[in-house]
């Protein structure tokens, strides 16, 4: 009977490794917030208390990820020649994209139904629909890195250069290219206005936002926020801006008052909203952050390394 | 390159060579690396007390102020840095410029650990040791302090040397070369020696000697040199006085042979005196041909093999008395023998006769007649003991030690009287040899002579 039972486990075990990429389920009704993980590649779940609720463990050395709607994350690899679409309410990996080499973000734009793959390698920007079909592909500057969609536009910041184009969201046609700093990474959308993050130039690294007027890619001031804003994320009018450089996290108005500043973590590089706090994940320090009105609610550690953050609210 | 003491010399010379090249590597290497490492861990203890100026927050302009201020005074460079951009901070953002420190020096630094390197540093356009050690608050890394130190320096220190170092060596190289070649000659001169002494031998020159100055091998090889050469000297006297005595012994049958003859050829002797002449020349014929049969025998005893197998010795014995009955009967002996019979001895039987042949025909030349001459064979494991016993002239003392030389005689004048050549003993001695048995003569002057020839017995 023991042998039985122990033949009975291996050949469980044999079938766990065959489905290495089946992960544990997330209900589709939990909100939760992700840390995409790329110290050691993985995803870690937390619910609004900051409770861990699963982890997915890749062997794929992927550097990002994005939400697609409710139950899909789209994960990528810059040294990946694939991208993939995983089911979250499965956890299974559902659809492989052939994207080449050198994949450096993934935006999904609600208005538009189509998510969007920049490639450093080929220097372009690749529209995708909801079943993973590309769709157009559109050549840009050197190293296309951080979008952002509003208004039927794409916004793409060409890293290592200094121009952002401005795409037609569909056709992905250059409609506009703004003149900009190199490095700049991060872009938020407040009022007709474009905020822009960076690391700056050399070994200068960059201490402003600079908020660019939407309609004609003029720059009009810059926000102080040392060191290094790169992140942005919105709620209602608050904005929150994540500076790496001095592990900061500001929240501003939309008119770029400031509103209260903390310094968190440890070299974070990701922020977002989560039922009406903020998170932040400090890559250095590999803790998750919750904080509420300039308070540490809780803090959790992640896996190594949590680079981005992946936010799912309550569907609506 | 023919001479040994050359090939030596090279030998040596080459390992010293490479002695010294050797020594030079390691202390080259053993100083720049103790060095090094001093180096390094002085500066890594000098900046962990700077390092106690930080008091967490934000690294200050003063305290950057401050830290340089050691570079007036202090042995290192040394400075403090606050820029995420060159702390590598961007990471995993590819950055374009050169960070002071690459991403796994800001893991070791972020762990709290002191970072040191060894090598080009492009920031300073030079080889440096470097040694960074993190200022850390709340596992932020808020800051570093940067110490670095021209490896330059250290290698110019030895390169000062290095001209002084080479004379030395290079005079040093020399000195050990001259040294060894002196000592070298020094050792192998009685090699050279013996070389010389040996080509003497050679030449026939056999009281050359060598001079033995030391107790080592070549000492002893000088010794055996000598004690060879003295064999070689005393056979070749040996041999001298062996011809000297053969041409002597028959140079006087000769002369008796050719004045007789020449006598009665003349006619100078007639009649009973011719006969009488013939007579002579017969007996000294008689005695050559003895002579040379003995001769003949000495030469068979040293170059031929024996057979040897089972003889009884008591039946053996018997056939020799038999052979010498005549001798006996004429000279009057008593002869006696007390044989044990069952004694079988390893023996070649021609030989043995001839032993004792001769020891009987001694033993009744030596003997007056009338007296008595006893045989007797005893056991003596593993020999049998085989005793002929005279009472005969005997033998002086001082001479019974010579007597088995060829052509010894006790009484030299009246060799030819007697009859013997003076080979009987040597003959014995010989074949006593050849068949691994023992020859023992005992003597007393005017007593008798007791010899004992001891043989072994066969083999069971």
């Amino acid at each position: 009977m023991k042998r039985f039972s122990r033949l009975i486990l291996l050949i469980l075990m044999c079938l766990g490794g065959c489905s290495a990429d089946h992960f544990a389920e997330i209900n589709p009704h939990q909100p939760f917030v992700a840390t995409v993980n790329i110290g050691e590649p993985s995803l870690t779940f937390y619910d609004t208390a900051g409770n861990h609720i699963a982890t997915w463990p890749f062997d794929k050395a992927y550097t990002g990820g994005t939400l697609i709607q409710q139950d899909r994350i789209l994960m990528y690899g810059h040294q990946l020649t694939e991208a993939h679409l995983y089911e979250l309410s499965s956890g299974k990996k559902i659809k492989t994209l052939k994207t080449g080499i050198g994949t450096t973000n993934a935006y999904y734009d609600e208005a538009s139904r189509q998510f969007y793959l920049t490639n450093s390698e080929s220097n372009t920007v690749t529209s995708y629909d909801m079943q993973g079909r590309k769709g157009k592909q559109q050549k840009l500057y050197n190293y296309p890195m951080s979008m952002t969609a509003y208004d039927g536009k794409l916004y793409v910041i060409n890293y290592k250069d200094t121009v952002l184009s401005v795409l037609d969201s569909h056709s992905l046609k250059v409609v506009d290219e703004w003149k900009i700093e190199p490095s700049s990474h991060g872009l938020q959308v407040v009022k007709e206005q474009m905020w822009m993050g960076g690391h700056g130039q050399g070994a200068k690294p960059n201490e402003t936002i600079d908020v660019y007027d939407l309609q004609q890619g003029i720059l009009q001031r810059q926000i102080h926020a040392p060191l290094m804003p790169i992140a942005f994320a919105r709620h209602e009018d608050n904005i929150a801006v994540i500076s790496h450089g001095t592990s900061m996290l500001y929240e501003m108005t939309t008119t770029g008052e400031l509103a209260q500043e903390i310094k968190i973590g440890a070299n974070p590089f990701a922020v977002a909203y989560f039922h009406d706090r903020l998170v932040v994940a400090g890559y250095d320090d590999h803790m998750l952050y919750m904080i509420e009105e300039g308070q540490v609610l809780t803090q959790v550690k992640t896996n190594e390394g949590p680079f981005q953050l992946i936010v799912r609210e309550n569907r609506e | 390159m023919k001479s040994f003491a050359k090939k030596i010399w090279v030998l040596i010379f080459t390992f010293s060579i490479i002695t010294i090249a050797f020594m030079y590597i390691l202390t080259d290497f053993l100083y720049e690396q103790l060095y090094v490492e001093d180096t390094e861990s002085s500066m890594v203890e000098f900046g962990k007390r700077l390092t106690t100026k930080y008091k967490g927050g934000a690294v200050t302009n003063e305290l950057i102020a401050e830290i340089e201020e050691h570079n007036n005074f202090g042995v290192y460079n040394v400075f403090a840095v606050r820029n995420p951009r060159e702390l590598s901070a961007c990471l995993p953002f590819e950055i374009n410029h050169h960070a002071l420190i690459g991403p796994e020096e800001r893991k070791q630094l972020l762990a709290g650990e002191a970072v040191t390197k060894i090598g080009y540093e492009e920031r300073f356009e030079r080889d440096v040791i470097s040694v960074i050690l993190p200022f850390t608050d709340e596992n932020r890394l808020e800051g570093i302090l940067y110490l670095y130190y021209p490896l330059a320096k250290i290698s110019e220190l030895a390169k000062e040397e290095v001209l002084l170092l080479l004379a030395c060596v290079l005079a040093f190289t020399l000195a050990v070369g001259y040294f060894i070649a002196k000592a070298l000659g020094r050792i192998l001169r009685p090699l050279r020696e013996l070389q010389r002494a040996a080509k003497e031998v050679t030449k026939g020159n056999y009281d050359t000697r060598v001079a033995v100055t030391s107790s080592d091998e070549v000492g002893q090889l000088s010794d055996a040199f000598n004690q060879m050469a003295q064999a070689i000297q005393q056979e070749d006297e040996s041999k001298k006085a062996f011809l000297a005595t053969v041409s002597h012994e028959l140079r006087t049958p000769i002369s008796y042979v050719k004045g007789y003859s020449e006598s009665v050829q003349n006619g100078t002797l007639t009649g009973e005196k011719a006969e009488e002449a013939i007579h002579l020349i017969a007996r000294e014929a008689n005695r050559m041909e003895r002579l040379t049969n003995e001769l003949m025998q000495l030469v068979h005893a040293d170059t031929e093999e024996s057979e040897l197998y089972p003889l009884v010795l008591a039946e053996a014995i018997r056939d020799v008395v038999h052979l010498v009955e005549n001798k006996v009967a004429t000279k009057g002996i008593d002869l006696q023998m007390v044989l044990d019979e069952e004694l079988i001895i390893e023996a070649d039987e021609e030989k043995f006769k001839q032993i004792m042949i001769n020891l009987l025909e001694n033993a009744i030349r030596y003997s007056n007649p009338g007296k008595a001459v006893h045989i007797i064979t005893t056991l003596e494991e593993p020999y049998a003991d085989i005793q002929v016993i005279d009472y005969g002239i005997g033998i002086p003392p001082e001479d019974v030690p010579k007597i088995t030389e060829r052509f010894y005689r006790v009484n030299k004048a009246r060799s030819r009287a007697d009859g013997g050549s003076g080979l009987g003993l040597s003959i014995v001695d010989q074949l006593v040899k050849q068949h691994k048995g023992l020859l023992t003569i005992k003597s007393e002057l005017g007593k008798g002579t007791t010899v004992s020839v001891k043989l072994p017995l066969m083999e069971e």
